[in-house]
C-alpha cells in the first residue's frame, strides 16, 4: 500500500536511504511489489565522516531529487496465485531511471518474487535473496 | 331515501356496494377490529345484460379472464445435496491428500504429533526454493487449511502463509519443536520486537546438515 507521502527505504547503492512516494504510475490504486512510482529523495546515505567526499562522489542522487523507483517489498500482505500470502517487515524500493534500468549497481535485502512477472528481471538479478 | 330492497332492479350499484371491501383508511387504532371480508355473491343468472353497465368495471364478469396459473415450487437443492461445501472439501481432499498425511500433520487440535504453533518448520516448494520459519498460527479451514511462517531474511522480517494442501508444496519438515508448551494457538505477539525469534536460518541450516549426514550414513549401511 504505497501511496502519496509513504516513506520507503531505498535498498540500492544509488545514495538514497529514505525516499517519499509522490505518485503511483499506471495505476489508480496504492502501489505494491513491482509497481513503478515517483519518489523524492528525503535522506542521503553517508558512509562516515572521513569518507564523506568519496561517499558524496559515489552518491548518484542527492536529497530533493525526484526519481522513478520500483517497489520491491511491502508491509501489506500480497496474495500469490496459489493462495499463499507474503508480507514483509518494511516498505522498500529501488531507484530506476526513465528507461527502467536500476540506478544503483548493488542491492542489499530480500525482494518479492512478483518482480519476475512484471518484467523487472534486472532488479531480481541484483537482489541477493528473493521470496 | 328509498331502501335498495324496495327497488331491487333499479339500483344494482348500491346493492353491489354492500359487498365491496371495507375502505382501509388510516384510522386504525389498537381497538379497531375489522370484520371478516364478506363472501363474494355471484351475480344473478337471469340478470338482463343491459344492467351490466351499471356495475363497476371490476365486478363485471370478464369472459377473457383466466384464473391465475400457479406453478409448483422448484425442487429444493438442499434435498439433493445437504452439505455442498463439505462434499467439495471431501472430494478435493481425496484428490490432494489421499492418505490423509497432511491433514494429520496439521491437525494440532487432535494429533499430538502434529506441527504446532511455535515450531520451526521448513517448507519446500515444487519450484525448488524452500522457506523456513516459525509457525505463528495454523488455520484449520478444511481444504483451505494454511499455516503462517515468520522468518528474517537479510534483516528484514518475512511472513508467508502457505496452504497445506497446495500441490505446489512438496514437503513440510519439522526442524525444531518449540521449547516450551505454548498456551496460545496464535502467536502473533512474536511479531513484537521483544518476543521476535529473528532469523531461524542457522537452526535450519544445522538441521539440513545433520539430516544429510544421517541420510548418507543410512545409505551406506544398506
Amino acid at each position: 500500500m504505497i501511496q502519496l507521502k509513504t516513506l520507503l527505504s531505498c535498498i540500492d547503492n544509488s545514495g538514497a536511504s529514505i525516499v517519499e512516494c509522490v505518485n503511483v504510475l499506471k495505476k489508480k490504486r496504492p502501489a505494491t511489489i513491482g509497481d513503478r512510482i515517483v519518489v523524492v529523495v528525503q535522506k542521503q546515505r553517508s558512509a562516515g565522516s572521513e569518507a564523506t567526499t568519496a561517499a558524496a562522489l559515489a552518491n548518484k542522487v542527492r536529497r530533493g531529487d525526484i526519481r522513478h523507483a520500483v517497489v520491491v517489498r511491502v508491509k501489506k500482505e500480497l496474495q500469490r496465485p496459489d493462495g499463499s500470502l507474503v508480507r514483509f517487515g518494511d516498505n522498500a524500493c529501488v531507484l530506476v531511471n526513465k528507461s527502467g534500468d536500476p540506478i544503483g549497481t548493488r542491492m542489499n535485502g530480500v525482494v518479492g518474487q512478483e518482480l519476475r512477472n512484471k518484467k523487472w528481471s534486472k532488479i531480481l538479478s541484483l537482489a541477493p535473496v528473493h521470496v | 331515501m328509498a331502501l335498495p330492497a324496495m327497488r331491487p332492479l333499479g339500483c344494482l350499484r348500491s346493492l353491489v356496494r354492500a359487498y365491496e371491501p371495507l375502505p382501509m383508511i388510516n384510522r386504525r387504532f389498537i381497538s379497531t377490529a375489522y370484520s371478516k371480508r364478506p363472501e363474494k355473491v355471484p351475480l344473478p343468472k337471469d340478470m338482463p345484460p343491459q344492467f351490466l353497465s351499471q356495475i363497476p368495471l371490476r365486478f363485471r364478469p370478464d369472459p377473457d379472464r383466466q384464473p391465475l396459473k400457479i406453478y409448483p415450487a422448484p425442487p429444493s437443492a438442499r434435498k439433493t445435496c445437504k452439505d455442498p461445501i463439505g462434499a467439495v472439501t471431501e472430494s478435493q481432499l481425496a484428490v490432494l491428500d489421499p492418505k490423509g498425511e497432511r491433514k494429520a500433520m496439521f491437525d494440532y487440535r487432535r494429533n499430538p504429533r502434529s506441527v504446532k504453533p511455535g515450531d520451526i518448520v521448513r517448507v519446500t516448494f515444487k519450484n525448488g526454493d524452500p522457506f523456513n520459519g516459525v509457525v505463528l498460527s495454523i488455520k484449520l479451514r478444511g481444504i483451505e487449511t494454511s499455516f503462517l511462517l515468520r522468518n528474517e531474511l537479510t534483516r528484514v522480517a518475512v511472513e508467508m502463509s502457505v496452504k497445506v494442501f497446495s500441490p505446489n508444496v512438496n514437503s513440510v519438515e519439522i526442524v525444531q519443536r518449540s521449547e516450551k508448551k505454548r498456551r496460545r494457538a496464535r502467536l502473533y505477539f512474536m511479531r513484537d520486537r521483544k518476543h521476535d525469534r529473528r532469523s531461524v536460518e542457522n537452526i535450519v541450516a544445522n538441521y539440513v546438515r545433520q539430516k544429510k549426514a544421517f541420510l548418507g550414513g543410512g545409505n551406506r549401511r544398506r
